[in-house]
């Protein structure tokens, strides 16, 4: 083999190489839009309690007071799977996973119910808002 | 539309770029008695690139990015083929290919919205039945493969989506749990374990024994993921009771294994070159002449090997373009597949279907690479979009439209749901 099939070779793969890259950065460039994608899906929503906030960032957020849950709640009074939240074009729904206490929004039991913004959701003790997301910056 | 269209150029920019420098390799050291030959490859390659990048615009994607990488491998598989033997169009591999890209829009466009499939889950079990009776009613004694014509069709490979499917809708219901007895089951779990069970039960009748750890796979990242649904509950001694049935199974099966499996298990290569050891010697030796830079587009002596499109393809494309494309050619599929590890999907849904797909494709290439390589026993099983093969390729494309329908996701109720009463922003009662 010669020295120019050897430089032409790796030239080629270098090609490869670098076009493969491209694609990676490409693929970490989309992600910016489709966090933007999914805010229009999640309609910028969040909860929040006293001197809290809980991003809502998937299509399901399971609270509870077990250490992995998404949004922890550590109060006895809150079971360790305590209810779920989805969201389906633009809009939240809340579940109860058969928790002790229950789940209470705007002072009404439900087992599941489509929330709304500004709604109060009492999980055991807890008291969470259900908000438009807010810039940290802002007070 | 693409949101960036910066990026846009420079992906088409690379991936012409890309395929350019393969076939000026082609074109400098292949071996082709007639130029129009290389041309026309050119031309082809070229053409389905420039078809394939305006095609995608008119689909609403969130991400692009997997197109790129699906483009990229399929052109080059189809230069790869071409080359083998001496350069000329591979014709029957170039509409393979045309095929494969069109059944993954119709993978995106069918599996993007999750609301949509999973009130018709049962039409994936259905439809793995129809197919295994299709298999059992019209293929040859105990294979599986059905003739039409001239060209021969693998059901088998159309249950792989299908199981993908089955295992990703099932995961929404882990909470509803009925008690039988003294025990919570998931009717869901249940059914896609029998599932599981009669598909292997199957593939063990058909001898097909090289498919099964690709469905083995499919299952056991599912039963991952159900076992960590919701996140909270992932437990460690389910994990621990599944590992342990997993190692019983592979020893019952290595056990009862049929007995040309267990040949092929305890066969020695090179003191068999010429028998069961004939198509691994010759792969090994292959590599081994192809070095880093191979002898040169369509100067190897493997195709004149059976299965070397198919079977030992990794080795065919190490000898003749050498061990550093048949590497790239694996970074580039494993980058497809791992490209939901940088933009992680946004549901259990997609998330299960994710790592169905990866599993399937990562299984098939070690399967293949492995066996060419002579470090677990020989299988016929392909390397998505690489090995020839309609039935292969037609589905790996169904399964990547897939993996972008997790990328660009759908979270849309049906038409009925949509209109909600208004509800003032305000409301107490407590």
């Amino acid at each position: 083999m010669n020295s120019i099939h050897l430089i032409l070779c790796a030239v080629a793969a270098i090609t490869l190489d670098l076009c493969t890259l491209v694609l990676i950065i490409t693929a970490y460039r989309e992600k910016r839009s489709a966090n933007k994608n999914w805010d229009w899906v999640a309609n910028s929503m969040e909860l929040a309690e006293q001197g809290m906030t809980y991003a809502l960032g998937c299509d399901e957020v399971l609270i509870g007071r077990h250490a992995s849950a998404d949004i922890r709640l550590p109060d006895l009074s809150v079971s360790r799977y305590h209810a779920m939240m989805t969201v389906s074009n633009g809009r939240w729904t809340i579940k109860d996973l058969n928790s002790k206490s229950g789940i209470f929004v705007n002072g009404n039991p439900v087992h599941e119910i489509l929330l709304h913004e500004n709604d109060v959701i009492k999980i055991g003790n807890r008291r969470l808002i259900f908000r438009k997301r807010r810039d940290n910056n802002v007070r | 539309m693409y949101a960036n269209p910066v990026a846009y150029v420079f992906s088409c920019i690379f991936v012409l770029l890309a395929h350019s420098a393969m076939l000026a390799n082609a074109f400098f050291y292949g071996n082709y008695s007639d130029i129009k030959d290389l041309i026309i490859l050119g031309g082809a390659v070229v053409a389905l690139d420039i078809v394939y990048f305006i095609a995608i615009l008119f689909f609403k994607q969130i991400s692009y990015a997997v197109d790129f990488l699906l483009i990229l491998i399929l052109n080059m598989s189809v230069i790869f083929q071409s080359c083998f033997g001496g350069v000329h169009l591979d014709i029957k591999h170039y509409v393979t290919c045309i095929a494969a890209l069109v059944s993954c829009k119709a993978g995106f466009l069918i599996c993007r919205n999750y609301k949509k499939l999973q009130d018709k889950k049962y039409i994936f079990y259905i439809g793995i039945c129809i197919l295994m009776v299709m298999i059992v009613l019209f293929a040859g004694e105990r294979s599986m493969w059905i003739k039409i014509g001239s060209f021969s069709v693998q059901p088998s490979e159309f249950i792989k989506p299908l199981f993908v499917l089955a295992c990703a809708t099932s995961v929404m219901d882990q909470q509803k749990k009925h008690k039988i007895l003294f025990v919570n089951v998931v009717y869901e779990n249940i059914a896609l374990f029998a599932m599981t069970a009669v598909i292997c039960l199957f593939q063990w009748w058909c001898r097909d024994l090289g498919s099964l750890p690709t469905f083995v796979g499919i299952y056991c990242c599912g039963f991952l993921l159900r076992i960590c649904y919701p996140k909270a509950k992932f437990s460690r001694k389910k994990l621990i009771f599944a590992c342990i049935i997993l190692l019983i199974f592979c020893a019952v099966a290595y056990k009862f294994a049929p007995e040309y499996v267990q040949q092929r298990l305890h066969v020695d290569i090179w003191n068999d070159k010429n028998g069961d050891g004939y198509q691994q010697s010759r792969a090994l030796i292959g590599i081994a002449n192809g070095g880093w830079f191979g002898v040169g587009p369509g100067k190897g002596y493997l195709h004149n090997i059976p299965a070397y499109e198919s079977d030992i393809v990794f080795s065919t494309i190490c000898e003749e373009w050498g061990l550093l494309y048949g590497l790239m050619m694996v970074c580039v599929i494993l980058i497809m597949v791992a490209v939901p590890l940088i933009n992680p999907p946004r549901s259990y849904y997609h998330a299960t279907m994710s790592t169905g797909v990866c599993a399937a494709f990562v299984v098939q290439m070690a399967l293949n690479i492995f066996g060419s390589c002579n470090l677990i026993p020989f299988t016929g099983v392909t390397i998505p979009f690489v090995s020839a093969g309609g039935s292969s390729m037609v589905v790996s494309g169904f399964m990547i439209g897939m993996l972008i329908a997790c990328q660009s996701p759908v979270f849309r109720e049906s038409a009925s749901n949509k209109k909600q009463k208004e509800v003032p922003a305000w409301r107490w009662s407590e």
